[in-house]
């Protein structure tokens, strides 16, 4: 390489001589003047060539402003009519479709991966081999096809609307998915449905914060004087209590919807469908079998002393676990589990695969229609990014009261 | 100041040589920047189209991603695919491979449909061969019209719709429409669904196209009723329609035919004869090769004409000999009595040219019974003849009844 570069230009060629005998090349000034100036040459070019290439001048966001004229399917809370409604509005739809997903499938993968991971540690042969060999089929199998599998599953699996498994007409269960009843605001004392809700749960809100002053002051004097004070069972009961007064006095806040069906078609209660169950099924089971590994990592980490120490006060295995090695295992897990979130935000987009409609399908319909690929692709990653972002920053937090609280 | 040590010098040295290659680099990107030029104009149009419909509806959007620029705006003819074609003493067709009915290759490699029969007819016309065919996969929806612009192949016969953005963008001219189809429902003959009207608040599967999914929400939207979609790609919404996710499946009404005919199940299941949007599917030839594509042409005219007359495969060869009238002479260019024969025109193929196709192929009416037969409905849609000609029908409201049919516009 050196030999075919260039030779240094010696000192007496051109330029002004240099004052204490080094070339100008050698100068630290010049040189870091040609690094600058190469460098923004070298970037001014590649984005006119990008510019250029892409055709930019076309770049623009209007697109997303006008109607969508289609329909989104697998909606939650809301039917919104893709008919009249705009494209943002139904790409938003698209978002909320797939946080409801994440949010789901990191609760419930967080819990399996607790589970799991204990299980792995247990004395008893059977749960512990079962639980390795959850970890070891879920860990070593492409996400993509479990997701498809259970599916697949649920398609042949469930039975058509025709022969639909009916509970007592209180839940039905077909390959449309799987109907249950599901609470709606009810009138109140006013009549109105929204107000009522509110007033409930402000007063739930508020004797929850007596209830916890109440059980603070009681851990205190426990802490204090050394004699147990049941706080929660305290704070649990004050709760109850209250709850049950403001029920008898203002009546429920919501009734119980039932669903039932008419022809091939559920009708009110709450409808879990296919595609949403498989895809946070697959996802839940994926990620909790990593989320098993970190759990048994970091129980593992621990050092032995901590439960001969809790076995030898006396604790009871449950609270050996809650009490000693969760919580310390906790400080060492949640940044790897924090990864694994940030996976199923991403693993999400495979709802491609199960026709369930999240925000990376709905941006393709509205791509399919208006064309901009570029700005599509844009929001996406935007989107994808805002909300690992989120995740990251919530599980920081959480991070930080775990760290800070003395072992 | 220190001078730089030895190893400083060969580093400085790399460094000013691999700036000097970005630099160069950057240059010569500069100046092959005139192709990219006509690369953005065609990026541009096709922006606009597709914002338009583009479509049979089962396809993918980025097909016209792809596609080459027009090579030549000015018009000059270009390119002769007939001599070509007689030159190499095979036709190269474009055909898709993954969908029965139309263009299919089955586990022995052998490709069959009612695409490929144009091709072996066009092969018969032109090289007296209908065996004399290569087909060239374009299965692929995003790179089918970059083949034919490149020349890999020359005719592509591939369930095309022509629209007019393609034909005026793209680098393709389309023939006589070989098969008129649009968007349809696939019900199971059980549901009691006949028509669009019984499908309120009915499970749709819709398979993603550029605008199957506008298509069915306006037309729901038209009619005033709801429904609730289930969308993906073509073969998952069809396994979810089948396995009861759905109760209706709406696509381009062939495509659904060969999704359904495939199955062991197929007499369970039927295609409505309601049609909501426009998909005639043509051969389509490049742009300014007006021998070829009137070759084209006039063979699948004159396969249509051979069947509203009367000649099929079985008794072409005693027409030929014995020639009824002089129209059935003209066309399989064959003198009438004792007169001459009429070339009726084409000076780049022999007069007996519809002849061969029909010896090869048999009739339209032929082909369609034996590639496509039950599976989709023939009589009474636009696949069928005209007949009873408009002065013969019956029941035709003011302006109807006829046999004018426009492209569609998108």
């Amino acid at each position: 390489m050196s030999a075919q570069a260039p030779a240094p230009p010696s000192p007496s060629a051109g330029g002004p001589p240099p004052s204490d005998g080094v070339p100008l090349f050698y100068r630290r000034g010049f040189r870091r003047l040609l690094q600058q100036g190469l460098y923004v040459a070298v970037t001014g070019l590649v984005f006119w060539y990008v510019y250029d290439a892409l055709n930019l001048r076309e770049f623009g966001f209007g697109f997303l402003d006008e109607p969508a004229a289609f329909k989104v399917g697998n909606q939650w809370l809301t039917d919104i009519d893709g008919v009249t409604e705009n494209r943002i509005t139904m790409y938003l739809v698209g978002v909320w479709s797939s946080l409801r997903v994440v949010f789901v499938a990191i609760l419930l993968s967080t819990l399996v991966g607790v589970l799991v991971g204990v299980s792995r540690l247990s004395s008893n042969w059977l749960v512990a081999r079962l639980a390795m060999l959850y970890v070891e089929i879920f860990r070593n199998t492409p996400l993509l096809v479990q997701v498809v599998l259970v599916y697949a599953i649920f398609l042949v699996g469930a039975p058509i609307i025709q022969e639909v498994v009916n509970i007592g007409d209180f839940a039905f269960i077909s390959n449309r998915g799987l109907a249950i009843p599901w609470p709606v605001p009810s009138d109140g004392l006013w009549g109105v449905p929204d107000w009522f809700v509110g007033v409930w749960v402000a007063l739930l809100l508020a004797i929850g914060t007596v209830a916890m002053t109440i059980r603070r002051s009681r851990q205190n004097r426990e802490r204090e004087t050394g004699q147990p004070q049941f706080a929660n069972r305290w704070a649990f009961g004050i709760f109850a209590v209250g709850a049950l007064v403001t029920f008898i006095v203002l009546g429920l806040p919501v009734s119980i919807d039932r669903p039932y069906i008419e022809g091939t078609r559920y009708l009110e209660g709450m409808v879990i469908r296919p595609e949403f169950a498989a895809l946070t099924i697959g996802l839940t089971l994926y990620t909790g079998a990593f989320n098993a590994e970190i759990v048994r990592g970091s129980i593992q980490a621990l050092p032995t002393g901590q439960t001969e120490a809790a076995n030898a006060i006396g604790l009871s295995g449950y609270q050996r676990l809650t009490l000693v090695i969760l919580p310390q295992a906790l400080r060492q897990m949640i940044p790897s589990i924090t990864n694994q979130y940030l996976n199923v935000n991403k693993n999400s987009s495979l709802a491609y695969a199960v026709l369930y409609d999240d925000l990376f399908r709905v941006a393709g319909i509205i791509q399919n229609k208006a064309g901009h690929a570029l700005e599509m692709f844009f929001v996406i990653i935007v989107t994808y990014m805002l909300i690992s972002l989120v995740i990251s920053a919530v599980m920081n937090f959480i991070n930080a009261r775990v760290t800070r609280v003395g072992v | 100041m220190r001078l730089p040590s030895l190893r400083g010098r060969r580093l400085v040295s790399a460094m000013l040589f691999a700036g000097a290659a970005l630099v160069a680099g950057a240059v010569i990107g500069a100046c092959t920047s005139d192709e990219d030029d006509q690369q953005a104009q065609a990026t541009e149009q096709q922006q606009q189209q597709m914002e338009q419909q583009d479509q049979p509806a089962a396809e993918q959007q980025q097909e016209q991603q792809r596609a080459a620029p027009r090579a030549q705006d000015s018009g000059e003819p270009r390119g002769n695919t007939i001599q070509l074609v007689q030159d190499r003493g095979t036709l190269k067709c474009g055909v898709k491979q993954t969908q029965p009915l139309f263009g299919f290759r089955d586990d022995q490699g052998n490709v069959t449909g009612f695409d490929i029969e144009f091709c072996k007819a066009i092969a018969a016309a032109v090289l007296k061969d209908a065996d004399a065919v290569e087909y060239v996969d374009a299965s692929d929806a995003s790179t089918r019209f970059e083949l034919l612009a490149d020349g890999q192949i020359d005719i592509l016969i591939r369930t095309t719709t022509i629209t007019s953005s393609r034909d005026m963008e793209l680098d393709v001219d389309f023939a006589q429409t070989t098969f008129y189809t649009g968007q349809g429902f696939a019900v199971r003959k059980d549901s009691g669904i006949d028509s669009t009207s019984d499908m309120a608040n009915a499970s749709i599967c819709v398979q993603t196209g550029t605008t199957t999914e506008q298509n069915v929400a306006d037309h729901f939207t038209d009619i005033g009723l709801d429904y609730e979609p289930t969308g993906g790609l073509s073969q998952d919404v069809a396994a979810a329609f089948f396995e009861g996710r759905c109760d209706v499946l709406t696509a381009d009404a062939s495509d659904l035919a060969s999704r359904i005919v495939v199955r062991d199940d197929a007499d369970d299941y039927k295609i409505l004869p309601q049609i909501i949007s426009k998909e005639p599917l043509a051969p389509g030839v490049r742009d300014y090769d007006s021998d070829w594509k009137d070759v084209v042409n006039w063979v699948v005219h004159g396969l249509i004409r051979a069947e509203e007359i009367g000649i099929t495969q079985a008794n072409v060869a005693a027409m030929a000999a014995d020639p009824p009238n002089t129209e059935v002479a003209r066309l399989l260019g064959v003198p009438f009595g004792d007169g001459e024969v009429a070339t009726l025109g084409f000076d780049v193929v022999d007069a007996q040219f519809i002849q061969r196709a029909i010896a090869a192929v048999g009739n339209y009416g032929e082909i369609y019974d034996r590639e496509i037969g039950d599976a989709i409905e023939r009589d009474c849609t636009l696949n069928a003849l005209a007949r009873p000609l408009p002065s013969e029908a019956v029941d035709c409201g003011p302006g109807e009844g006829g046999i004018m049919y426009a492209l569609p516009y998108r």
